[in-house]
Order: structure tokens, then C-alpha cells, then sequence
């Protein structure tokens, strides 16, 4: 048994007391394409960044080659040969190719960048990746989004790495480049190059890799080598049998007036072609994997996005042209946004300001705030989500997260909208507010509203949506309805893989 | 049963009044122990300084809208130099509506360079500002002009009305409206959400574009008010007569407790930050300081009293 390159040991870590990671023992071997699986929130992103040195462990033990190590930076961990390429790009658009390869230890001379070392280097790595057509000297804002996620994996490679870790790294190339790097990772699985890949495309990691690890909820469930498993147990390993939320009981499916439908969405290259029907007083789930075109769709509807192409037919008009058409035109339309702290709130503002941000016609009369109206539509809305508040003049921020989201809710549904867009409403709050947001929605479509609904936990689209979308690369791949949503069916419509198990 | 406290966005103002306070304070016993007198506690002395302040407090009051959104109006100077001109060229009934509508062009301008062109606002209003200079110039061949000032500005600037300067009525009256906009309407409310977070502001369906030129227009529209008001003191319009509103106009604000990013403020705050530059400048040539000594106390006030403030806890990101 020869030693592992990495070796962890009772690895645990908490943000905020939330676990995202708990006595995690985990080893790949030298040589080995080694894929990491898991859902949304299963813990593989807090694995790769604690192996990487972005951040430390709360406790636990990491060895590499045998040796124990802890990594305070990133450039302690790639000073040692671990390699890290993350999903987010971290390539800057307004330096060269060149510069961008080099930009942590850049060839010097008398102390000074040397820029003929520094452009044959970047050209020698981008022959490694066969991008021999990418001028050194090109700015990277100018490439393709596949060019550059090439350039980076060059970037990558220029750092002699021993472990290469690569998070979403083929998300967004074209198929050819994939097939480079394809090839590239043989190349270093034969130089002894030990990779982790984390991809959420099956085929993919059948294709490149020899072991696999499966995460739930922040647990290494188990590790195997390729084809020990079918498609459909992997499935099941991801998902596992955890106690879910109660969710109010839906009523029986009846034929619903659509209110919106889209047809062959558009937008740059997140939405490839959407199309979906939401009918009156219905709740319409939205899964699939995170980044899947899913947050794109619901801000096209809102009108935030420009250049979307597609069809739209909301009540005798289009596509809203602003949030401020959305909100005031027939039928009107609320988005609850993805970030509460950034998109939905005002921190340092109070609650009362908060929740009359969206809704100052119902509170004014030719401009002027009416206090008796404003105080009554601030009550209003706190007792209509049961908000537990001190007092109204407090900053939001004082608030606890499921408190705060209910703050949001309740400011857009001040504006009394018929059509409801949330993005993954429930994140980061505790399960007793879910059960209340989850009650309210089921209430409002019960009064008529349609709600149009994104959620990274499957388990909440199957307790709480009439139907299901599953978005896949900016298309609908699958769509479910009553009996038919099941985790398997979501799972699997997610990673794009026929699974009818 | 909660005590009474200070709130953390009072602060500021209870800071700048007490020091407001010490200033007095520190300039009577000056005037006592060597001239043993008080003026600057005779309410003659004291409603000749706020005459004075008005044209100060005019400008903080249309910045203050502008600051509130995270903006900044850096044209204010020419602005006022321009719309003096204007009014003085033109002269007779029609003086002090001319110089208006061009304080009401230069805010829509500012204001469509900033919101829909999205040029930083600081430094489209720094060119706007070069570029009425350049013009006051050739309008004027580089020389005062020799335009009186009509009757009705000289006496918005320096009659009295009930013993109290003219130009203090005006002055309130428009602290009236600012504070009204801002604390009653859905304008103000719009300023603060756009100065906290521009992002939540849009996804909130707010029209930030127009609610950020309404709050440049302000800020002409004030400057061109004061030029009006300046140029009737003196009697006539001159070059350069703004430059020395800019600062103090941004520091009264500031030391008002508005925080400079935007998003947060009270008026109040911004009149207390006025009368604050006001006596402390009073009191300073009372004292007859030197020029050199002077600049650098002003300065140094205006930091330490930031420094007082604290650096906030405003959300980043």
C-alpha cells in the first residue's frame, strides 16, 4: 500500500455554525483522476478549499506525501505543489495572457518583470493546452469564455503542481477543448499528476476518472473505483434518506389558466432556450444543479437582464422591460432575489424603511408619504409573516437570517403581485422559518397567486411544487409533475443522465 | 423600558453641537479677556454670521441630496459663478427665473451623465465645473462684468424683514422643503435606498435614474439660488465668487453626520454642520488669526471631527 499524496483526517469545518464539513477522512492516490460527487451544499467546495489553503479547518489533520501539513494561503498550498483551478475564474480581464499566467511569481530580471521570459513561458504552456492560436499578448477580457477557462488550466499547469485540482473546470468549454483536456490529464496522470475533479456532468467524470467520492451534508459517504457503482446507486449514495421539512399538503392537480409562457428563452450563454408554462395558483419548481441558467431565468422575467430573446406571453404584454414594469404592469410580477444581504436588503436601513422599499404608491399620494398609511402597511406586513421584531426602527441587519428573509418576502408581497419569483428563498435560514415560508407559499397559490419557484434543495421541490422544471445548461431538461417528482427522477434529470431507476 | 439613548445616526449631530457650543464658548472668553465684550453672543452679530452662512447653507442643502445617493456635485462653484452672471446679464423681472433654468440645465446634465451615461460623478461634475468656467470666461472676456444686480436680489440678500436678514427666510425656507423631500416623500425615501445599496434600489423597482437626477437638479438648482442670493449682497457678479463654497459646503454636510458614501443623514444634521463652519470661520477672524493659521485649524477641525465620528460600521461588499 503505497503512502497517499493527500491524506485527511477527521477534517471539520463550520461557517457560522452551520457545518459544511464534519470528520471527514479522505485520501487519493498518486497518479489517480479522483472525482469528488455530491449535490448542492454536500460539502465539496469547503473540501477542495480547505485542501488548497483558502481556508483552515476547524479541526482535523491534513498529510501530504505522508507528511502532516496546514496551509495558512493558497500560495502556501501551490508553494507545495497543490493546484487549485476554481469554478469562479479568477483570470483579471485587463491583463495579458502573459501576465495573467505569470501574475504570482513572474520571471525577473534586475528586479524587474521580464517580458520576453514572461511571453515564450506563456507560450510553451499554451502549447501544453493546444492553444497555440491565443496571442501571449491578448488581453484576456478579448477570449471566449472557453479560451479563457483554457488559459486558466495554463495558468494552472505553469505552477508544477502535484495535486491539480479542478472545480467545474470543463463547465464551460467547447467540446473540443474538453477533449484537450482530456488528453492533458492523461498526459499527467502518466507524469504521476494526482487530479481532483469535481464536475456535475456523469459522463464526464466516467470518462477521466478512476476512483470516486461521494459527499452528503458535509460526510464522506464513500469512496469506490470506477464501475464498482451503476449511475443509479450513485444517485441514491448522493441523496441518501435524510428527515425533510413538513411541507403543507398540495392539492389535487386541476387544469390551471397558464398566467405566464415563455417560449425559446435566450440570453447570452446562460439561457439556451427556455420554455415553461405557469398557470394560475400554481406553484412551479425550478431544480437542477447550481449555475444552471436557473438565476438567469427568473431575473429575465423580472426584466433585470438585457438582449433576452424568446417568446413571452404575460397577460397581453411580453417581457417585463424593468423591475419597475414588472411591479406596476398587469399581471404584476415579484422577484424574492438570490442574496437577501446584497440584493434584497438595505442593512443598515431600518425594517420599517425596508419593507415600503418596493411598494411607496401604497403608502403615498402624489409623492407624499401618508404616515397613518405607512405605519399600517409596515404592521400590515409584519404580521402577515408572524416577523419578530423589536421595534421597526431597528437596522434589518439586527435581525436573524430567517427573520430577514421574511422581511423581503414581506416587502414584495406589499406590492400585492400575482406572479412570485423566488430564488432559493430558503437558504441559509432554520428549518422552523422554512416550514412557515412553505405555508405561506402553499396559502398564497391557494389565493389565486402563481409562484414561480428555484431551489437548490430538491427535497423542498418535491414537498412543495405542482410541477417541476429541470434546467440543465440553460435548457428544460426534464419536466415532472405530481407523482413523477421524485429525487431520483430530479437527481438525475440534473446530472443529464437517463436514470428511470 | 428602554432607556434613552443616543442613536448611533444621532451622533454626529450631538457631536457637532456641542462643538458648535465650545466654539462660542472659546471665542467669548477670547473677546472677554481681551476686549471684554461679547459679541459673539449679541443676536445682531449672530444674525449677521447666518446671513452670511445662508448662501453656504443654500448649496449644503441641494449636496446633501446628492451625497445621500453616494454621488458627489463638484460643479457647484461654477454653477453659482454662472447663474450670478446670468442673472446680473439679463437683469430686470426675468433675472432670477434665468438664473434657475440654468441651474435646473447644468443639474440635468450632471444628472444624465451620472445615471444614464454612468460616468463617475466625480469626475463629470469636475469637467461640468471646468466648463462653465471656461464659459463665465469668454462670456465675460476674462473681466468682471459690469451688470448690477436687480433690486429684488439685493433684497433676498440684504433687506430685513421683522429685524431678521431676508436671506435667513429664504434659507429656511428651503431647509423646510429639503427636509420635508427627504423625511415625507417618496423621493427622499428613494435617495437613502439608492445610497445604501443602488442594487436592492433597482431589484426594488425604485426608478434610480430619475430619482438620482432629481437629486443632481437639487443641487444646481440650490448653488443657482445661492449665486442669485451672493450676487445680490455684493451687488454685482464677479469670477470665482463660488470657489469658496465647494469645501465648506461638503464639510457641513459631512460634519452633519451624512456619511459621505451616501445612504445615510439627517438635515438637521446638515444645518448644525453649517452654522458649525459658519462660527467657527467667525470665530477664527475674530481671534484675528493669521491666514496660514487659519487654513490649517479649519482643516484640522474638520478631520479631528471625522476621527470623533468614528469610522462607522457601514456594510461592505
Amino acid at each position: 500500500m503505497t503512502t497517499p499524496i493527500i491524506d485527511l483526517r477527521g477534517i471539520s469545518k463550520s461557517y457560522a455554525g452551520i457545518r459544511a464539513l464534519e470528520g471527514v477522512d479522505f485520501a487519493a492516490q498518486r497518479g489517480s483522476v479522483h472525482a469528488i460527487l455530491g449535490e448542492n451544499g454536500a460539502g465539496k467546495s469547503t473540501l477542495i478549499k480547505i485542501i488548497s489553503g483558502v481556508v483552515q479547518p476547524d479541526a482535523g489533520e491534513m498529510r501530504l506525501k505522508g507528511q502532516p501539513v496546514r496551509f495558512s494561503t493558497p500560495s502556501a498550498a501551490t508553494a507545495q505543489g497543490v493546484v487549485c483551478m476554481f469554478q469562479e475564474l479568477s483570470l483579471i480581464p485587463d491583463l495579458s495572457v502573459a501576465d495573467n499566467i505569470s501574475i504570482a511569481a513572474p520571471p525577473r530580471r534586475f528586479g524587474l518583470i521580464d517580458r520576453k521570459a514572461q511571453l515564450s513561458r506563456a507560450a510553451e504552456l499554451l502549447a501544453r493546452v493546444r492553444c497555440e492560436d491565443v496571442d501571449p499578448r491578448t488581453l484576456v477580457r478579448d477570449l471566449s469564455l472557453s479560451r479563457r477557462q483554457m488559459v486558466e488550466i495554463a495558468k494552472a499547469l505553469g505552477r508544477g503542481p502535484q495535486v491539480l485540482i479542478l472545480d467545474e473546470a470543463t463547465s464551460a468549454l467547447t467540446a473540443q477543448d474538453v477533449q484537450t483536456v482530456y488528453d492533458l490529464l492523461g498526459k499527467l496522470t502518466g507524469e504521476g499528476v494526482t487530479t481532483l475533479f469535481i464536475s456535475h456532468r456523469m459522463h464526464e467524470v466516467e470518462a477521466l476518472c478512476d476512483r470516486l467520492s461521494v459527499f452528503r451534508n458535509g460526510r464522506h459517504i464513500e469512496t469506490f473505483a470506477k464501475g464498482e457503482r451503476t449511475d443509479a446507486e450513485i444517485v441514491r449514495l448522493m441523496i441518501g434518506r435524510d428527515v425533510t421539512a413538513k411541507y403543507p399538503p398540495k392539492p389535487a392537480p386541476v387544469v390551471r389558466p397558464p398566467v405566464l409562457k415563455a417560449e425559446g428563452l435566450e440570453w447570452e450563454s446562460a439561457l439556451k432556450g427556455v420554455s415553461l408554462s405557469l398557470g394560475k395558483g400554481e406553484i412551479l419548481g425550478v431544480g437542477g444543479l447550481d449555475g444552471q441558467g436557473q438565476k438567469e431565468l427568473l431575473l429575465a422575467l423580472f426584466g433585470v437582464l438585457k438582449g433576452v430573446r424568446g417568446k413571452v406571453e404575460l397577460g397581453g404584454r411580453g417581457l417585463p422591460s424593468s423591475p419597475v414594469d414588472a411591479k406596476t404592469g398587469q399581471p404584476r410580477v415579484a422577484l424574492i432575489p438570490e442574496d437577501r444581504k446584497t440584493e434584497g436588503l438595505m442593512l443598515p436601513m431600518s425594517i420599517a424603511d425596508n419593507l415600503v422599499t418596493a411598494a411607496f404608491d401604497r403608502i403615498t399620494r402624489s409623492g407624499v408619504i401618508n404616515p397613518a398609511r405607512l405605519d399600517a402597511a409596515v404592521q400590515d406586513g409584519i404580521a402577515r409573516l408572524q416577523i419578530k421584531v423589536g421595534s421597526v426602527t431597528d437596522a434589518v441587519r439586527t435581525l436573524s437570517g430567517g427573520n430577514q428573509q421574511k422581511v423581503v418576502i414581506a416587502k414584495w408581497l406589499m406590492t400585492e403581485p400575482d406572479i412570485i419569483l423566488m430564488n432559493d428563498p430558503t437558504r441559509g435560514i432554520d428549518v422552523g422559518t422554512k416550514q412557515e415560508i412553505f405555508r405561506m407559499m402553499r396559502d398564497l397559490a391557494d389565493g389565486g397567486k402563481s409562484i414561480l419557484f428555484y431551489s437548490s434543495d430538491y427535497a423542498e421541490l418535491i414537498g412543495c411544487a405542482d410541477r417541476v422544471i429541470v434546467l440543465y445548461d440553460g435548457r428544460v431538461v426534464r419536466e415532472l409533475e405530481g407523482s413523477t417528482i421524485t429525487e431520483e427522477a430530479i437527481v438525475g434529470a440534473s446530472l443529464n443522465i437517463g436514470t428511470a431507476a | 423600558m428602554t432607556a434613552p439613548r443616543i442613536k448611533s445616526e444621532d451622533k454626529p449631530l450631538v457631536i457637532a453641537a456641542g462643538f458648535t457650543l465650545v466654539i462660542l464658548l472659546i471665542g467669548t472668553g477670547y473677546t472677554l479677556s481681551t476686549q471684554g465684550t461679547a459679541p459673539l453672543l449679541q443676536p445682531t452679530y449672530l444674525l449677521q454670521q447666518l446671513q452670511i452662512g445662508s448662501f453656504l447653507g443654500i448649496c449644503a442643502a441641494g449636496l446633501m441630496l446628492v451625497i445621500l445617493t453616494g454621488h458627489i456635485d463638484l460643479s457647484i462653484p461654477a454653477t453659482l459663478t454662472g447663474a450670478a452672471m446670468i442673472g446680473t446679464a439679463i437683469g430686470g423681472p426675468w433675472a432670477i427665473p434665468a438664473a434657475l433654468a440654468f441651474g435646473l440645465i447644468v443639474g440635468l446634465i450632471n444628472g444624465a451623465g451620472t445615471a444614464v451615461l454612468r460616468v463617475p460623478s466625480m469626475i463629470f461634475t469636475l469637467g461640468m465645473d471646468t466648463v462653465l468656467r471656461g464659459v463665465t470666461v469668454a462670456q465675460t472676456g476674462g473681466f468682471a462684468p459690469q451688470d448690477q444686480a436687480t433690486p429684488l436680489m439685493l433684497a433676498l440678500a440684504k433687506d430685513r424683514f421683522l429685524g431678521i436678514p431676508v436671506a435667513l427666510y429664504v434659507w429656511a425656507a428651503v431647509s423646510v422643503l429639503i427636509a420635508f423631500l427627504l423625511a415625507r416623500t417618496a423621493f427622499g425615501r428613494s435617495l437613502y435606498a439608492i445610497g445604501t445599496r443602488e442594487r436592492v434600489a433597482y431589484l426594488s423597482g425604485i426608478r434610480t435614474r430619475p430619482v438620482i437626477v432629481g437629486a443632481f437638479v437639487a443641487s444646481s438648482l440650490c448653488a443657482a439660488l445661492a449665486g442669485v442670493m451672493l450676487a445680490g449682497y455684493s451687488a454685482k457678479a464677479y469670477q470665482g465668487m463660488g470657489n469658496a463654497y465647494l469645501l465648506p459646503a461638503i464639510a457641513a454636510v459631512v460634519l452633519g453626520g451624512t456619511n459621505v458614501l451616501g445612504g445615510s443623514g439627517r438635515y438637521v444634521g446638515t444645518l448644525i454642520g453649517v452654522i458649525l463652519i459658519v462660527l467657527l470661520n467667525s470665530v477664527l477672524s475674530i481671534m484675528q488669526m493669521p491666514e496660514a493659521l487659519r487654513q490649517i485649524i479649519y482643516g484640522v477641525v474638520i478631520v479631528v471631527m471625522l476621527l470623533i465620528y468614528g469610522r462607522g460600521d457601514r456594510e461592505t461588499g
